[in-house]
């Protein structure tokens, strides 16, 4: 009665088509079926919401990127200025003015710009805050236009390429930032290239230049229209670069955003199907418990003496009782290796330990088939989760002692000193794998016909189970067969150092 | 001979189990409802409760059951508790005798079903066994 969809109601009610019905005293509970409603926890699909945070991803893991690629211009700024210094007379020869002073001035200034950019990236990274990420680059934007005019401003604002620059910022904002903030860096870099032409036009500042003979420029400026189409154009170029790539930058980010959410829903749906099949798995243990239960009672004789046919056929259902609750148990612990949810933690085992505990659990049905079972295992050190590192040596050593010849011998042997990590092999002499079916023995409840006709009572499970836990683990499994004479299974663990 | 109760809500199991156990001598009692099983036991006292772990209302209520006994009955806390269990959901991949733990899980044993019913019994008749020898050996340690 907890459940606060069941409420009390009133002892008289009017039912759907107005009638009052029923007027006694005794309370009615009304129950109302809730309808799933979507969970608020889940980000919007392919909408604003999954971009915003995958866009918050980005800024922080860009601005170290950002301030180390700014290394790189400093650099070239350095080299620049020491070519000036060095072989200024090249650069004479070439018409061109050695630069002097100046890069290493501009160098010097993103030089320190960038180390407080970096710290301060760095202490984001500690502890991350998308609002502080846009600020520091933000900063970094407005940084490098203030740098980059500078260096327009010395090459050259219309006789040379230089002020194109900017586009490699607009493209970078474009992609950083939301499509507003990016034109917001389009204004701010045709401001200062504008702001550069205009000092320089109206002489506010020196104009300076690569080009040694000042009548390029003049000859460019003595136009007016060509500074104006040059201006304009350039702008102009700004813009539509600008919404070409913000545009694209929108579709890529959008389709980001449906995978994130198409991935978000395959893992629920995924971990939904894993928790049903447990439960049904868990379910259908029940019922068989207890036909298994009544088997063994007419079986033993606690209902009387049967008939030998009778006897022979609750024997048969008693056989396939034991079978289907072996086929049960593998479903259940290769669902478990499969459901991700709590993933149990490893710990440091002794794998001679483990093998011998494996060697032990098949004891009674080697027994049975007179196998001998050889074990040389040595001390070796493992870091794994005991019950998936049983299930996957248990495995092994059965499937080598029931795939054995009456009388054979199964080899397990335990090897710590190889380097690279310690190694498991297990060898039999039995029926053997043809090589062409070797690639498939490990995918689920696929058997080969030798293993049916040999043992009936396998389920196709058990090397599927060595495979997941092998994965998990990281265990290299390698498996050596000739037909009718044997089958090697050799595990090599991952070293732990 | 011993009082023994099962705790099952699935009756072909458990009439099963106690044609076994009763062919064994003991007398056994099966009590199929979850909400009943403490007021039967404080009835009569058994020696030994079978006990399941998923009810349809509960898929826990077994583990509850045995944590009543232990923590707010005096006179059950010392019957020993054989469970069994179809469905494991703290250790998936099966219990073993490390999961015997006083808060989580207070039972003396428990097996897994489908269970061997020739090991049921011999369960069965080794706490029972282990039960009177420390009943036998309480009045020697007592000063």
């Amino acid at each position: 009665m907890d459940d606060p969809a069941i409420r009390p109601t009133e002892s008289t009610s009017l039912h759907g088509d107005g009638m009052r019905i029923s007027t006694d005293s005794t309370p009615r509970f009304v129950y109302e079926l809730p309808l799933p409603v979507a969970d608020p926890s889940a980000p919007v699909p392919a909408a604003e919401g999954v971009a915003a945070v995958l866009q918050e991803a980005l800024l922080i893991g860009n601005m170290l990127w950002f301030a180390r690629l700014r290394w790189m211009a400093i650099s070239a700024l350095a080299v620049f200025g020491a070519a000036g210094l060095i072989v200024h007379d090249l650069f004479r020869s070439l018409g061109l003015r050695p630069p002097i002073g100046w890069p290493f001035l501009i160098a010097a200034l993103l030089l320190l710009a960038n180390l407080v950019f970096l710290s301060h990236a760095r202490r984001i990274a500690r502890d991350p805050s998308p609002r502080t990420a846009t600020w520091n680059l933000w900063a970094q934007i407005v940084a490098d236009l203030l740098a980059l005019t500078m260096v327009v401003h010395f090459l050259g604002s219309l006789e040379t390429v230089t002020p194109f620059l900017y586009l490699a910022h607009i493209v970078l904002a474009c992609i950083f930032f939301s499509r507003r903030q990016s034109l917001v860096v389009v204004a701010v870099a045709g401001g200062l290239y504008v702001a550069c032409v205009g000092l320089e036009h109206w002489q506010i500042v020196s104009v300076s230049g690569i080009y040694l003979d000042p009548r390029l420029r003049q000859g460019m400026t003595s136009l007016p229209a060509f500074l104006w189409l040059t201006v304009l154009s350039t702008l102009g170029i700004y813009f539509v670069v600008w919404f070409l790539a913000s545009h694209l930058s929108g579709l890529v980010r959008g389709q980001e955003a449906e995978l994130v959410e198409a991935n978000r829903r395959l893992t629920i749906a995924q971990q939904e199907k894993t928790r049903h099949m447990l439960r049904t798995t868990h379910e259908l243990k029940a019922p068989f418990a207890a036909i298994a239960a009544n088997a063994q009672l007419l079986l033993r004789g606690h209902c009387g003496v049967l008939p030998d046919a009778a006897t022979e056929v609750v024997r048969r259902i008693a056989m396939r009782c034991r079978r289907l609750a072996v086929e049960i148990q593998e479903m259940l612990q290769l669902a478990n290796l499969q459901s991700a949810d709590t993933p149990p933690q490893p710990v440091r085992l002794d794998l001679a330990e483990m093998a011998r505990w494996a060697i032990a659990r098949v004891g009674a049905v080697a027994q049975e088939r007179r196998v001998t079972m050889d074990e040389q295992l040595a001390s070796a050190s493992v870091v794994a989760v005991e019950d998936h590192l049983k299930m996957l040596l248990t495995n092994i050593v059965s499937n080598a002692v029931v795939y054995s010849a009456e009388g054979g011998i199964v080899r397990v042997r335990c090897d710590a000193t190889p380097p690279e990590g310690p190694v498991v092999t297990v060898e039999d002499e039995g029926i053997g794998i043809p090589q062409e079916k070797l690639p498939r023995i490990f995918d689920v409840y696929y058997r080969t016909e030798e293993a049916i006709r040999h043992n009936k009572d396998s389920t196709g499970l058990g090397l599927a189970i060595v495979r997941h836990v092998a994965v998990n683990h990281g265990i290299r499994v390698c498996v050596e067969s000739a037909p009718g004479r044997g089958t090697r299974f050799t595990l090599r663990f991952p070293s732990t150092g | 001979m011993s009082y023994l109760l099962i705790v099952d809500d699935d009756e072909d199991f458990a009439t099963a189990v106690a044609t076994v156990l009763r062919d064994g001598g003991h007398d056994v009692r099966i009590e199929s409802e979850l909400s009943a099983a403490i007021r039967t036991m404080t009835e009569r006292r058994p020696d030994l409760v079978v006990l399941d772990v998923m009810f349809p209302e509960n898929s826990t209520g077994g583990f509850e059951i045995a944590r009543q006994m232990r923590w707010n009955h005096d006179t059950l806390k010392d019957v020993p508790i054989l469970m069994l269990t179809a469905v494991n959901t703290r250790f998936p991949l099966g219990f073993s005798s490390k999961d015997i733990d006083e808060d989580w899980l207070p039972v003396t044993d428990f097996l897994e079903k489908p269970v061997d019913l020739d090991v049921l019994a011999e369960r069965v008749a080794a706490i029972l066994k282990n039960r009177q020898s420390a009943r036998a050996s309480v009045p020697r340690q007592a000063p």
